[in-house]
């Protein structure tokens, strides 16, 4: 285990690992991003990113046929995207097309090329396509009435590469599914779920090709609600479970899907980061707790 | 985004407690518009409706003018909240919003107590059924609205004047403070059935009072003359002088409204036509928002989503706009090449935007803790601590082997 303490000047708000689980990148209200290598239980600080007039929210790494990429986003209302060669980091693009805070960032699968959704404050998700050329294409759309918190890719569809779907959730306490229109060349809304009673903090769909897709959706409302709909059907509703039946003890304000799609991981406002498993009668259980 | 709407009325008004918030708003006394109309109503809007012509949901005509709105919590009484009016003929109006916005019924409930214009009512946040009123001469009442039942706070400790500002306590749910024209800011207990503290500051009216959102000895109040016109922070365990004077206002202020989810921010208007945001815990200004024509009499943040708050004028506008605004500055905006180009660019782009001193992050969106997957079973998991975060590398046991297979699909 890796314990990084006192990394940044004020709070830290995300840390993520790449593709090998060696670099993991944090970023923090003290408006930078650190580029950690980690191996065992050692680890070293590679870098420091400044750039950003604000807290950092959020940093994603992109898959690595691109590049070594990381994508970061902020209150300042900006998304910078980051490359490293040799040992060294610079800022290779900027995407400054909000009017708020941009909440979240997700690398899309790399089938799709180098897209990333963006979501922020002011509404609004962005598709911003890097083209091997340098230049950008980017789709702009009105998602939620305000306040976009998360949002992110369905799994590929192996069949269907075209098919593009996006789930994001805001602060009008919904979930929505979107699915990429090439004829309108955007993205246009196919489903609002409606189940939170407060804002949606995150949402994650599950990155596993089963016959079913899963959608976690964490809540300041202190819930968790799986969302499950049959991959083949298209006309079939999607499910809604709660993960756990009473609330959680504070506000969930994360939620990640492990790689094979099988464990969740939900983190609490009381620093608790719970993971759950589906049983064999399709129940969710807790399967543990990461130790403090 | 920045302005979402504007709302063509002269009028007190009141934000809903929904997660897409609607706004009451009802013909303001004491002004008359160009039309020298005595008719007043009681209009409900929906500001997140793009559309113009389909934004106001609910329209009734009212027997006054109004000083005041409140509206109080959904509770199982009322699905969508009560509404309470204080109006220029002495009555307060209760109206049952379930009912209007489902059944277009218009029928309300009177309270008939005051004596005098009813100048302020607030809901107590704690009890949603309890309200009280203030006028002038010193009258306050305080309500059940469940039985329509009222009393008065108790003993005063000098004669009360006019009664223009009201904040109940947001922890404790007996106290309340009240501020007018007499120069002091006053805390009553329902308990004690008295005033037990009175604030002054050198000479300044303390006409505006608010509490803190959580902390119960701790409320702001503002000065509404054009002399001195500061706002001060206070806590009452040493109520003899402020903890901060925030300067910035140019006349009387006139509104003062400290956001329930982030204890460092804190909106006000006055007669300088100015709206403002301030961080009132270290007593800085971080912004002013474009002014509007004439006097800013009312501003207030949506209560469930404190990204968007409302500014109300003299000048028959209620202007809906979100705290934040990272566009770029108009001249980068309009920067055409030729003359024409510009004035073209120029006329039809807002050229109105905030002015930011300091760009303060809520503390809403400031996520504490994260927990995201890597491959190989490795979890990142992100933790805080009294303001200290701490990172950590997990490998959970079990998920190793699974996931290399996965990952080896995805190679």
């Amino acid at each position: 285990m890796v314990t990084i303490s006192n990394a940044h000047d004020g709070l830290i708000h995300d840390a993520v690992l790449d593709y090998y689980g060696k670099r993991l990148a944090t970023c923090s209200s003290d408006k930078t991003i650190k580029i950690f290598q980690v191996e065992g239980d050692n680890y070293k600080l590679i870098d420091t990113l400044r750039g950003h007039e604000g807290p950092v929210w959020q940093v994603s790494w992109a898959h690595p046929k691109f590049g070594v990429i990381l994508a970061s986003c902020s209150y300042d209302g900006k998304v910078l995207i980051w490359k490293e060669e040799g040992d060294t980091w610079s800022n290779i693009a900027e995407h400054s097309v909000h009017q708020a805070s941009v909440n979240s960032i997700s690398w899309a699968p790399s089938e799709y090329g180098a897209l990333l959704l963006c979501t922020s404050s002011d509404g609004k998700c962005s598709v911003v396509e890097f083209q091997a050329d340098g230049s950008q294409k980017t789709i702009v759309w009105q998602a939620h009435a305000i306040g976009v918190n998360a949002g992110t890719w369905a799994p590929p569809q192996k069949e269907n590469i075209s098919e593009r779907r996006i789930v994001t959730g805001g602060c009008d306490n919904l979930v929505k599914i979107w699915r990429f229109d090439a004829v309108q060349n955007t993205y246009v809304e196919e489903e609002a779920l409606a189940g939170h009673t407060d804002w949606v903090r995150d949402v994650a769909w599950s990155p596993s090709l089963l016959s079913k897709y899963y959608i976690a959706s964490a809540s300041q409302d202190r819930t968790v609600i799986i969302w499950t709909k049959e991959v083949g059907e298209k006309k079939g509703a999607w499910k809604k479970q709660l993960l756990r039946h009473d609330k959680f003890p504070d506000v969930c304000w994360r939620a990640s899907w492990s790689m094979s799609g099988n464990v969740l991981a939900i983190s609490g406002g009381d620093n608790k980061v719970t993971l759950w498993k589906e049983n064999l009668g399709g129940e969710w259980e807790e399967a543990g707790e990461v130790d403090q | 985004m920045v302005k979402l709407c504007e709302i063509n009325q002269t009028a007190a008004f009141a934000w809903s407690h929904d997660a897409l918030p609607l706004i009451a708003a009802g013909t303001l006394a004491g002004v008359m518009d160009d039309t020298f109309s005595s008719d007043s109503f009681l209009k409900i809007y929906d500001p997140f409706e793009k559309a113009d012509d389909k934004r106001l949901l609910f329209q009734t005509s009212a027997d006054a003018k109004f000083h005041s709105l409140a509206w109080s919590k959904p509770t199982d009484t009322y699905s969508r909240g009560l509404l309470a009016a204080g109006l220029e003929n002495n009555d307060i109006q209760l109206y049952d919003v379930g009912k209007l916005l489902k059944d277009n019924s218009t029928a309300s409930t009177k309270l008939s107590k005051h004596s005098s214009p009813v100048l302020q009512v607030k809901f107590n946040p704690l009890q949603q059924h309890i309200l009280a009123s203030s006028g002038t001469k010193g009258e306050i009442f305080v309500w059940d609205t469940n039985k329509g039942s009222s009393f008065t706070p108790g003993r005063a400790m000098s004669p009360v004047g006019k009664v223009s500002s009201l904040s109940w306590n947001n922890s404790v749910s007996h106290i309340f403070a009240s501020a007018g024209d007499t120069g002091y800011a006053s805390i009553w207990d329902l308990k004690a059935k008295r005033e037990v503290l009175q604030l002054t500051y050198s000479g300044v009216n303390l006409s505006v009072v608010d509490w803190h959102p959580s902390q119960s000895t701790r409320l702001v109040t503002a000065s509404g003359s054009d002399l001195d016109p500061v706002i001060l922070t206070w806590d009452l365990r040493n109520s003899s002088t402020p903890e901060k004077v925030l300067k910035g206002h140019r006349k009387a202020i006139l509104s003062l409204d400290w956001c329930h989810q982030d204890p460092n921010l804190l909106l006000s208007s006055g007669k300088d036509d100015a709206t403002m945001l301030w961080n009132p815990v270290e007593g800085k200004k971080l912004a002013e928002y474009p002014s509007l024509p004439n006097w800013v009499h009312q501003t207030t943040f949506a209560p469930r989503l404190p990204d968007v708050f409302a500014s109300a004028s003299l000048d028959k506008k209620i202007v809906v706009q979100t705290l934040q605004d990272t566009s770029p500055p108009v001249s980068s905006k309009v920067g055409g090449s030729n003359e024409d180009d510009f004035w073209n660019q120029i006329s039809s782009t807002d050229t109105q935007q905030p002015v930011f001193q300091e760009q303060q992050a809520p503390a809403w969106l400031s996520r504490p803790v994260s927990a995201t997957f890597g491959f190989g079973g490795k979890i990142a998991v992100v933790q805080t601590v009294d303001d200290k975060s701490t990172v950590k590398v997990v490998t959970i046991p079990g998920l190793e082997t699974i996931d290399s297979s996965a990952k080896a699909l995805a190679d």
